[in-house]
């Protein structure tokens, strides 16, 4: 018998060749749907034909269980669950041969030893449980730029990578307006229907992007073109349109969490952004672009750290110093075209500094020590009111760092921690653990805008008569200054306190 | 110096004995083997969040070592670890959990009040980056400096050198011990059994002495990370699958596992491997602690990697501080049974797929 026979092997693709790209499907998941939209119409422009995967549901929990090993994390079961379910429905509808060469699935790895880049072992179990081991399945490290699947099908061009992060980009600064407006939104729904419509305007322009060049060329075009600017103009206008009212009095809830948890918008986290907002408060959601912003300036703090034993230093360091700086740069320039509504991504230096005492920062895996530090820059910048924080059951990194919490609240015990573990199936318990501590945030959101008013002298009737001559303050894109309050009511009353030449 | 005998101290205890000797620390005091009576005397009300039982325990050792007479306090955050794979696969580092074990666990000595000062007792707890050994010094020297007074950057790096060499010396002395027990099972045609766990489950409080429980009944048991890695045995046993391109040295896991990044997964799949070929290993026993998330995604191709070759595999699984003394000697029982039903067979039929035992198998 054979050596090749004998011996179990991992799972290997059949190859994607590239005569298989027009008639191929790339079926891709894991992040909102704005964000997958946004990723599709990237992939459509390199000619690729792309399909996300369903939105998560409560079933996908009970169909991963199926088939993957004991002891999963609640992510990967979801995510497992719901890569068989689509399978499961393709199969039905257009046939296993279909299913197999006309669709395979991508996803990405790397992340050290969590499970997170691991994942790809319970896809496979997927695949075996369903018997379909000539479906393909691709994993992409999410650390190495260039990488292809065998064949040449799938190519990680230059273009492709900056469209994807551009799809990022964009996915995380609607998320921001979507949840700085809903919950002052005047009619209901608006929101909504603007979020979109601006999904839809940013894919279109995202699938019709120009491509310059495939190196250094795409890259400058990338980094110094209006194009994306110019797309965000026309989303702005859309925004132009929706009226809020930012009197109503709303704690403000920074979310944090494991990276999939905290941006995932479903039943895989029991939808715990829209049930903070039904309960009355506002959500600071996560971008994905700061976790890409942690991982670039990881690598400047390790070099940091191996100075004297790293060759050309300097250069290194200017290096990546560079990326990081451009990274940062291009974010904020979109911002700005949103009149800065969405939230700056936190200095990393200063989240390191911040969790230093709790958390070494070369801790890596999940958040690090970041889940410390963006608790602790809320609270000290009074950004929120309360910090809420979403890991999966049995998330290796993160229940660390969650335990690390207890120390940094011994010492600042006023900042209100609601550390939510997510099982996917036990939402009554997530939600009334939150509930304690968000009745707490609903009392200190409201005493801090008293003492606005008091400090102003001004009554609500005076604030709403202002702004019957001041439109402009009530729509959506209008920025209101930080006036070192938390709440948003707070500093929109100190602001029109501003104008009105009270203060 | 008060080490807690805990979690990568298992697999590095060694490399700190030398160390510390080098620097000329008096004395060190490892603390107990985990067990329930220092679990819950020292250990309670220190645990700031819900993990496996052998990240828990470590309260226990530390909240014991409080109790000791030492000055300082030594909990070191192994970031990655020493490894015989380390060039072949893609990193070797420790699992997250255990790693960020310490930032997690010296919280709950914190919290309240300062434990460690009370107690006089300095604390520190280096990043220890085994697979970064030319930044190793730096970080252990920046932790230290302040509590050995006179301490030099250079002083530090002979010292890590020091505490290498006395890893690499006993973890010899190991394998010659394994290579050993194979022969003697070679000569006497007796079959072996091989463990696949962390570590850590070496400690009678995380393994529950399962392993142990084979002896009396003249099994031989033998640990994957101190397997004998000579040319000639490795050859033999892989030498096919190099020279076919599966893969490209013996140490190769690509071939099974596609994200090489923790050491100790990388090693148990390698030692899951090993079984596989070797003739005379003809069951594995798989340990495993309740809620282990590096264990996980190993189940399935660490069972197919073994059985695909005939070779008996057996797991005990979801381990916590409860030993169930009972039900383990039951199931030893049946997997002694099944050893002794089918271990020739197995051996026969291994012997076939490979090229004659080398001589030096038969010495």
């Amino acid at each position: 018998m054979g050596t090749k026979e004998l011996h179990y092997r991992a799972y290997r693709p059949r190859p994607f060749t590239k005569e298989e790209r027009p008639r191929t499907t790339i079926l891709f998941g894991g992040l909102t749907w704005k964000h997958e939209r946004l990723i599709q119409g990237s992939l459509e422009r390199m000619g690729y034909r792309s399909m996300p995967l369903p939105q998560i549901e409560r079933q996908d929990l009970d169909i991963g269980k199926e088939f993957i090993d004991v002891g999963a994390c609640c992510p990967t079961t979801f995510t497992a669950g719901n890569l068989a379910r689509t399978l499961m429905t393709l199969k039905e509808k257009e046939g296993e041969e279909a299913l197999k060469n006309n669709y395979l699935f991508v996803t990405i790895g790397a992340c050290g030893p969590c499970r997170f880049g691991q994942y790809h072992e319970s896809y496979e179990r997927v695949l075996e449980g369903m018997n379909l081991k000539d479906f393909r399945l691709f994993l992409l490290d999410l650390l190495q730029m260039e990488q292809s699947a065998p064949g040449g099908g799938l190519e990680i061009s230059m273009p492709l990578t900056f469209g994807l992060v551009y799809s990022m980009f964009y996915g995380d600064l609607i998320t921001d307006m979507e949840h700085a407006t809903r919950p002052y939104e005047v009619v209901e729904g608006s929101t909504d229907a603007v979020v979109k419509d601006s999904v839809e305007l940013l894919y279109e322009k995202l699938r019709n992007r120009p491509i310059k060049g495939k190196k250094i060329d795409s890259l400058l075009w990338h980094v110094f073109t209006g194009y994306f600017v110019d797309a965000l103009k026309e989303v702005r206008r859309l925004w132009d349109e929706v009226e809020v009212d930012r009197l109503r009095v709303k704690p403000r809830v920074k979310i944090t969490g494991e990276f999939w948890l905290q941006t995932h918008e479903g039943d895989g986290n029991y939808n715990m952004k829209r049930w903070l907002e039904k309960e009355g408060a506002e959500v600071i959601p996560p971008p994905v672009a700061v976790w890409m912003d942690y991982l670039i300036n990881m690598e400047l703090f390790k070099l940091e750290d191996a100075k004297g034993f790293v060759k050309k230093y300097y250069l290194k360091k200017f290096a990546v110093e560079s990326i990081a700086r451009l990274y940062r740069m291009v974010y904020n320039k979109l911002r700005k075209a949103l009149n800065n509504i969405p939230n700056p991504m936190p200095d990393q230096r200063k989240l390191k500094d911040l969790a230093r005492p709790y958390f070494h920062y070369r801790l890596t895996g999940g958040e690090g020590h970041m889940l410390i530090g963006k608790a602790l820059y809320a609270y000290k910048n009074k950004q929120a009111h309360m910090i809420c924080e979403l890991s999966p059951y049995g998330c290796l990194p993160n229940t660390m760092s969650v335990g690390a919490m207890a120390k940094v609240l011994g010492d600042y015990p006023d900042l209100l921690y609601a550390p939510i573990e997510v099982k996917g199936d036990a939402e009554v318990h997530a939600y009334s653990r939150c509930q304690m501590i968000l009745t707490e945030a609903k009392r200190r959101a409201k005493e801090e805008f008293e003492q606005v008013l008091e400090k102003t002298g001004l009554t609500v009737e005076e604030i709403r008569n202002f702004e019957e001559d001041h439109p402009e303050l009530r729509k959506a894109t209008y920025r209101v200054p930080h006036y070192g309050y938390a709440g948003t009511a707070s500093n929109y009353a100190m602001h029109v306190a501003k104008l009105m030449g009270k203060i | 110096m008060g080490i807690p005998r805990f979690l990568n101290v298992w697999g590095t205890h060694q490399f700190w004995v030398g160390f510390f000797n080098a620097l000329g620390v008096g004395k060190i005091v490892f603390s107990s083997e985990t067990s329930e009576e220092q679990y819950r005397e020292y250990g309670k009300g220190r645990i700031t969040m819900d993990s496996c039982y052998p990240v828990k325990a470590l309260a226990g050792h530390m909240g014991e070592l409080l109790h000791r007479d030492i000055n300082l306090l030594f909990v070191p955050m192994i970031y990655s670890l020493p490894s015989f794979l380390k060039g072949h696969v893609v990193d070797t580092l420790s699992c997250t959990r255990v790693m960020m074990s310490v930032e997690n666990l010296k919280a709950g000595f914190l919290r309240e009040k300062d434990e460690f000062s009370q107690r006089g007792i300095k604390f520190v707890s280096p990043f220890v980056p085994f697979a970064e050994p030319e930044i190793l010094p730096k970080y252990l020297w920046e932790s230290l400096k302040e509590y050995i007074p006179g301490l030099s950057l250079e002083e530090t790096a002979k010292a890590v050198k020091e505490g290498f060499k006395a890893l690499d010396t006993f973890e010899g002395k190991m394998r010659e011990k394994s290579l050993e027990i194979m022969k003697w099972c070679v000569k006497n045609k007796r079959p072996a059994l091989l463990v696949l766990a962390r570590p850590y489950h070496m400690d009678p409080g995380i393994g529950h002495e399962i392993d142990g429980e084979f002896q009396p009944y003249g099994y031989p048991v033998l640990w994957y990370n101190y397997l004998p890695l000579h040319d000639w045995l490795l050859d033999w046993l892989f030498g096919d699958e190099i020279r076919a391109g599966i893969i490209k040295s013996p140490f190769d896991i690509s071939d099974v596992w596609t994200s090489s990044y923790s050491s100790n997964t990388n090693e148990i799949i390698w030692g899951a491997k090993f079984a596989a070929r070797f003739p005379w290993i003809t069951g594995v026993i798989r340990l495993s602690s309740y809620e282990c998330g590096m264990d996980q995604p190993t189940f399935t191709p660490v069972q197919k990697i073994v059985e695909s070759s005939g070779t008996l595999f057996f797991k005990f699984g979801e381990l916590d501080e409860t030993k169930p003394a009972g039900s383990v000697k039951i199931r030893v029982e049946t997997i002694v049974y099944y050893l002794e039903k089918y271990s020739q067979e197995i051996v026969r039929k291994k012997l076939i797929r490979l090229k004659p035992v080398p001589s030096e198998l038969l010495t």
